[in-house]
């Protein structure tokens, strides 16, 4: 099957800090890979390697299709409302129309808040405008890094009813974390521990994760 | 609505040209809006401006200074107060100016980043900022200059070189906050740097009290052009069109330091697909 997202021996140090010693990861369409380490343990580091937004020291990523990259933290702008960040993004995808923004905003729940600025808005609510962002290009390989900080049940909820879609459509789906609650919900997960990334659970088939 | 609304393939993007004048004319507006959606830059031109056009009056009172203009060698005999009216208001620009466009830079930093990432063009992004830091430039020297005719009424053509005078250096300090923002590591180096090196900057071009006004040394300052072109015209009757240039000059150097910078900031280190 094509590998849509692949990691190869990817090393980076912070000074004489060695976060990543050669993590290794394939990702298919329509997988669902989570990604699990403790803080600290470099989770967000290959993160935005994979995302290609920092460079690594020595190894490789290669890519097919269009990204989706949505950080822990929410990279949002305080002044500008919902609406204006979707109209910002779409601009920047050039997307022809606001139409998935809609529908992301009303699955999401949160369509009351369109003329809110950011800066106004509540965790979760601002979660969800992360996640939108990243979302609203219909992106094949979808890289989520805690994805699901400050979501109500009944968010948290929907936020897997969009990932299913997306798998279901053969997009794949990478989610860094350091708790898993629901593990069957993943087709893969990988510990990362010591720089390196173990399979956790090898199910039946290749194994997708190479320690 | 349900996930299967997002299933619907999106219709066929327009041609190219299209989405970029979309990018443009989206940045520039919403860049816009976040550099005047500074209260304390609100506040400190409603308040700040007047007040200390009212204090340094007072302060400086009405004896005759000698201001030497450079481009004639002349030296013209000046009213101390109403120089210091003209310090005072490129003073309060490279303060609340500077301001604005450093924090405005600041805050989106990451966020332009993110943009560039989804597939913004830096080089739209950097012309949008460039547009957004010249109407604020613009629009904030109108102001002040014409808050200073509630001080002194100059000649028309006076008080127009004033006005060419502030929205220099109102350019060059936006350019220098746009510059700071992106190169210094925290807020209260680059807030330093800005209000100190304003303040040094136009009150050593004005000869009160100053032992170093009038001496070549200033001509290495961001403020002496426009000073020179301000004075000159409001008071030698002469449009110095060259030292309203070499003010041009740091704000175009200011940005140009500042853009490169932005530009290697906010680079993607996409992969290309395999």
């Amino acid at each position: 099957m094509t590998t849509v997202l692949e990691a190869r021996d990817v090393h980076k140090a912070y000074g004489r800090h060695r976060v990543l010693q050669g993590a290794a990861l394939a990702v298919q369409p329509g997988q669902l890979v989570g990604v699990v380490g403790e803080n600290g343990a470099g989770k967000s580091t290959l993160l935005k390697i994979l995302a290609g937004t920092l460079a690594a020291d020595q190894g490789e990523v290669r890519l097919a299709g269009a990204l989706g990259y949505c950080p822990q933290d929410p990279v949002i702008t305080e002044s500008l409302t919902v609406g204006q960040h979707l109209r910002y993004f779409a601009a920047a995808h050039r997307l022809p129309s606001l139409r998935r923004a809609d529908a992301l905003t009303e699955l999401l729940g949160y369509t009351e808040f369109r003329d809110v600025t950011a800066g106004a808005l509540s965790g979760g609510t601002r979660q969800k405008l992360n996640l939108t962002l990243a979302l609203l290009h219909d992106p094949d390989v979808l890289l989520l890094d805690e994805p699901y900080q400050g979501f109500d049940w009944e968010t948290y909820l929907r936020f897997w009813d969009v990932v299913s879609d997306l798998r279901s459509r053969g997009k794949a789906v990478v989610i860094i974390t350091h708790l898993v609650f629901e593990q069957d919900r993943f087709d893969v997960l990988a510990d990362l521990a010591g720089g390196r990334l173990a399979r956790r659970q090898p199910a039946e088939g290749e194994s997708h994760v190479r320690s | 609505m349900s996930a299967a609304d997002l299933t619907r393939p999106a219709p066929p993007s327009p041609g190219p040209s299209r989405p970029a004048s979309r990018q443009f004319s989206t940045a520039w507006r919403f860049a816009l809006r976040n550099q005047t959606r500074n209260r304390l830059a609100g506040l400190l031109l409603a308040v700040f401006v007047p007040v200390w056009y009212l204090l340094m009056l007072a302060i400086a009172g009405h004896q005759p200074l000698a201001f030497r203009l450079y481009a004639t060698g002349q030296v013209l005999t000046v009213d101390a107060g109403h120089l210091t009216l003209i310090s005072a208001g490129l003073n309060s620009l490279t303060i609340i100016v500077g301001f604005a466009v450093f924090a405005a830079i600041r805050k989106t930093l990451a966020f332009d980043k993110r943009l560039v990432f989804a597939g913004y063009r830096q080089a739209t992004l950097i012309a949008a900022k460039t547009l957004a830091i010249t109407i604020l430039a613009a629009a904030v020297a109108c102001y002040t200059a014409v808050v200073l005719l509630a001080f002194w009424r100059p000649s028309p053509a006076g008080w127009l070189a004033i006005l060419g005078s502030f929205a220099v250096i109102a350019l060059s300090y936006g350019s220098l906050g746009l510059l700071l923002g992106v190169l210094v590591k925290n807020d209260l180096e680059g807030f330093f740097l800005i209000i100190m090196g304003g303040l040094m900057d136009t009150f050593l071009q004005n000869p009160l009290g100053n032992p170093l006004a009038n001496k070549p040394i200033l001509e290495w300052f961001p403020s002496f052009g426009p000073m020179q072109f301000a004075v000159g015209g409001s008071f030698g009757h002469q449009a110095l069109w060259g030292h309203l240039a070499l003010g041009l000059a740091w704000a175009a150097a200011f940005a140009a330091g500042g853009l490169i910078i932005f530009q290697l900031r906010t680079r993607s280190r996409r992969h290309p697909a395999s």
